[in-house]
């Protein structure tokens, strides 16, 4: 069974990697997007009077950016691909569950996102000249591990949204800015209004994005850390639990409607 | 072991669509309405109908890609809704089209794929991903990408990625939609071997000749209603013995010859095919000698060209069936 469900796993990945992935315009999304969002970031520092910018907050922030848009735009074009392509029913019609197939997939999207993340990191250091010293190297791997992972828990609770109608895609490309804004990829969470704080708090990513990033300007302070990473894997595990509640009602809901295919 | 492969008790599908924003507007369809049917193990059962007759919505409410509005359905005792994970390890389902496979991979990188969704075991995919690719006709094709495939090249490859599994119970709507005669042959016997090993298969079909040649029976389905079932000879039978008289008639002369067999008593049914010259007069009849009667004073080239008496086709009787808007 675990050979078996491993198979699963590699068919999944070497599907995706071959489909999509492997593309040269989706590698070119995952260089050009943080790229544009570094600029973006760096402009934004400069007009606020900053004689050097925040790389953590600019550069790798960009990296962030594109691995989220990347998971965003990957899920979505996953779902919508396999539902213009007739592939949908298929799968939707075999044993194994769609909310495997997303988990699979989300978790591939969110790997091959990775790449943005080490493209920022090396641009930072490569060019920019962001420097190593001080960093709190085992907070920020733990949280990086934590951003992935409530990163993937949040894919796979879009992933059923995107599954239960053709429309659904806009609707998660609408989230993709909001979550982005309200988890501070690009600048301290404490900047934004108190309520809008709050309302980010439900966001698994802002907790994990939060330890990462303090972690990468050197904060020790393990109550701090360890805080930010029981909200992560708290919250994660939150969306994990609804997305097991909804996946039935997706399920039946999709076969109700008839919105299996796309035509 | 279930002795019925495919049982449907009043199965009913309305879709259910909304439109407006503000004031919204419901709208009902009937895709299918009551139909109930028994299928035994091992036998090849046909559903005929025309588009939107409702062929494709119950082949997916079997196979647990939609859910029924009303009405039960089950496969080898399971029950489609209740039991829908293990109603799909025991069938397989093949769809018409062009659509179904990630076209920028290799048919043996797709089928791969897809036995892993039926959890089967990789020595038993390497195995059989070249035996079904050879079945179906592909074997020299297994790894160019699908995107270079015709479509009847992909309906074959349909066909393979049903059988993965070995599934006990196949449904295979319209199998040989855009497939080249030979190919369409070849095809048959397949799905006659199928049968012979045993497999209980319902199959979609608009071709008559296919559906005569392969099915035990038969339920021609039309508005969304199973309007006659039995098996292709039976319901020969059951449109009476009527005989077919197709008439090859010159151009102009048509009218004429309707006037002269508006004598013959409502059972006589007169078609006019859209044929040019000559136009072909389709008499379905129960007295074929008072019609060649009517007839024989205008056998000449002038008149009529040709005549052809032969006794009803499936095809025929489908028609009849369809025309009449039921039974």
């Amino acid at each position: 069974m675990k050979a078996l469900r491993w198979g699963l796993i590699k068919q999944q990945m070497l599907v995706t990697l071959r489909v999509r992935a492997l593309h040269v315009l989706s590698l070119g999304l995952f260089v050009i997007q943080p790229a544009v969002f570094t600029a973006v970031g760096m402009l934004l520092s400069h007009a606020a009077g900053n004689a050097m910018p925040d790389l953590v907050y600019t550069v790798i922030g960009g990296g962030i950016m594109g691995l989220w848009s990347g998971l965003v735009f990957s899920s979505t074009y996953d779902i919508t691909g396999d539902r213009y392509y007739g592939t949908l029913e298929l799968i939707v019609g075999s044993p194994t569950s769609l909310t495997t197939i997303e988990a699979i997939r989300t978790l591939i999207n969110v790997l091959t996102g990775l790449f943005s993340l080490g493209l920022a990191f090396v641009a930072a250091l490569a060019i920019f000249g962001y420097s190593l010293q001080g960093v709190n190297f085992w907070g920020a791997g733990i949280s990086l591990l934590l951003l992935l992972f409530s990163m993937w828990c949040i894919g796979v609770f879009l992933a059923n949204f995107l599954a239960w109608s053709r429309l659904s895609g806009s609707f998660v490309d609408f989230l993709e800015m909001p979550i982005a804004f309200l988890c501070g990829f690009m600048y301290p969470i404490r900047v934004l209004p108190g309520w809008l704080q709050t309302l980010s708090g439900v966001i698994p990513i802002r907790w994990a994005l939060q330890a990462m990033n303090e972690s990468l300007l050197g904060n020790r302070d393990l109550p701090f850390l360890l805080t930010h990473w029981a909200m992560a894997v708290g919250i994660s595990l939150v969306f994990l639990a609804i997305t097991g509640w909804l996946q039935a009602r997706v399920h039946d809901s999709i076969r109700l409607s008839g919105e299996l295919s796309s035509i | 072991m279930h002795p019925v492969a495919i049982e449907a008790r009043s199965l009913n599908k309305t879709f259910i669509t909304k439109t407006g924003l503000w004031k919204t507007r419901t709208r009902s369809t009937l895709a299918v309405e009551d139909i109930s049917l028994t299928i035994e193990r091992g036998e090849l059962f046909g559903l005929l109908g025309p588009n939107g007759a409702g062929k494709t919505t119950t082949v997916k409410m079997l196979t647990t890609l939609l859910l029924p509005t009303h009405g039960t359905a089950r496969i080898l005792g399971l029950d489609v809704v209740q039991q829908t994970a293990q109603v799909r390890k025991h069938i397989g389902f093949a769809f018409s089209g062009s659509r179904g496979f990630y076209n920028r991979i290799t048919a043996t990188q797709n089928l791969n794929y897809f036995a892993q969704l039926y959890a089967l075991d990789s020595a038993i995919t390497r195995q059989r991903v070249p035996q079904l690719l050879e079945l179906v006709g592909l074997g020299t094709r297994g790894d160019d990408k699908v995107e270079t495939y015709s479509s009847g090249m992909v309906q074959r490859l349909h066909l393979a990625r049903a059988l993965l599994h070995d599934p006990e119970v196949l449904f295979l709507d319209e199998p040989t939609v855009g497939i080249d005669p030979v190919g369409s042959r070849e095809l048959r016997q397949t799905i006659k071997n199928l049968s012979s090993l045993g497999k209980t298969i319902l199959l979609t079909t608009h071709y008559m000749a296919e559906a005569e040649e392969l099915c035990h029976r038969i339920a021609i389905i039309n508005k969304g209603r199973i309007v006659a079932l039995d098996s292709p000879e039976a319901l020969k039978r059951h449109i009476s013995g009527d005989s077919v008289i197709e008439a090859c008639i010159q151009p102009g002369q048509v009218q004429g010859i309707l006037d002269l067999l508006r004598v013959l008593d409502g059972r006589t049914l007169v078609e006019v095919k859209n044929i040019t010259e000559p136009e072909t007069v389709s008499i379905r009849t129960p007295e074929p000698a008072r019609v060649l009667e009517l007839l024989s004073p205008y056998l000449n080239p002038q008149y009529i060209q040709g005549l052809e008496v032969r006794n009803q086709t499936l095809e025929d009787v489908y028609v009849t069936i369809i025309k009449a808007g039921g039974q």
